[in-house]
């Protein structure tokens, strides 16, 4: 009886294509719904957070990143946003690697839409930490 | 008019994640899409009239 009780208690293994499922969506916005037939979720959840990630740069947005000019506490405060950014996953890799929004430029500072095009890009990868997690989810069995 | 409409657009997007990840049935999603967009957009309304008034 006690053993049963145990047995029910166990919690579910996560099985590992659960974690791979995460970390595509992770890596490619959708891509996590996609691989699992989700056509119309993928299209709708991808595609909010590219137009996101697309918009904020477009609006010249600045992305953050350890290891710049700052140090000390300064250096310290660029670790919450630079997690944000983080989740857009390949866009921001790419972005890094092809140095595109992250120079400390006065001018693309001064324009009226730095702030939204900056707020934008946290937000996409923030909605892509939640969109990462429902393709989880879903291919763990936890969500329909 | 240019910020309502940048504002007009982060509320849809984010209304949108949300409402698909949130809830189960279609109908559900658009409700709550629905409710979290008029959230954004009131808010920030509300916001952006009371922050007029403050002369700093």
């Amino acid at each position: 009886m006690q053993k049963e009780k145990l047995k029910e208690k166990t919690p579910e293994e996560t099985p590992s294509r659960a974690w791979a499922m995460g970390a595509a969506g992770w890596l490619l916005p959708g891509a996590g719904h996609l691989l699992q037939g989700h056509w119309g979720r993928a299209l709708i959840l991808g595609g909010a957070v590219w137009i996101c990630f697309v918009c904020g740069l477009m609006m010249g947005g600045h992305m953050f990143s350890v290891g710049g000019e700052q140090q000390g506490i300064s250096a310290l405060l660029q670790i919450p946003p630079m997690i944000a950014n983080l989740g857009s996953g390949l866009l921001y890799l790419a972005s890094w690697f092809f140095d595109v929004g992250f120079a400390d430029d006065p001018q693309a500072a001064a324009r009226a839409t730095y702030e939204y095009g900056t707020t934008f890009l946290l937000i996409a990868g923030l909605l892509n930490y939640l969109v990462m997690l429902d393709a989880f989810d879903i291919s763990a069995g936890r969500k329909a | 008019m240019r910020h309502f409409l940048v504002m007009t657009l982060f509320a849809l997007l984010s209304a949108t994640v949300f409402g698909v990840v949130a809830k189960e049935s279609p109908r559900d999603r658009f409700l709550y899409g629905i409710k979290v967009f008029a959230e954004f957009m009131i808010i920030g309304l509300a916001l952006a009239w009371i922050l007029y008034f403050i002369p700093f």
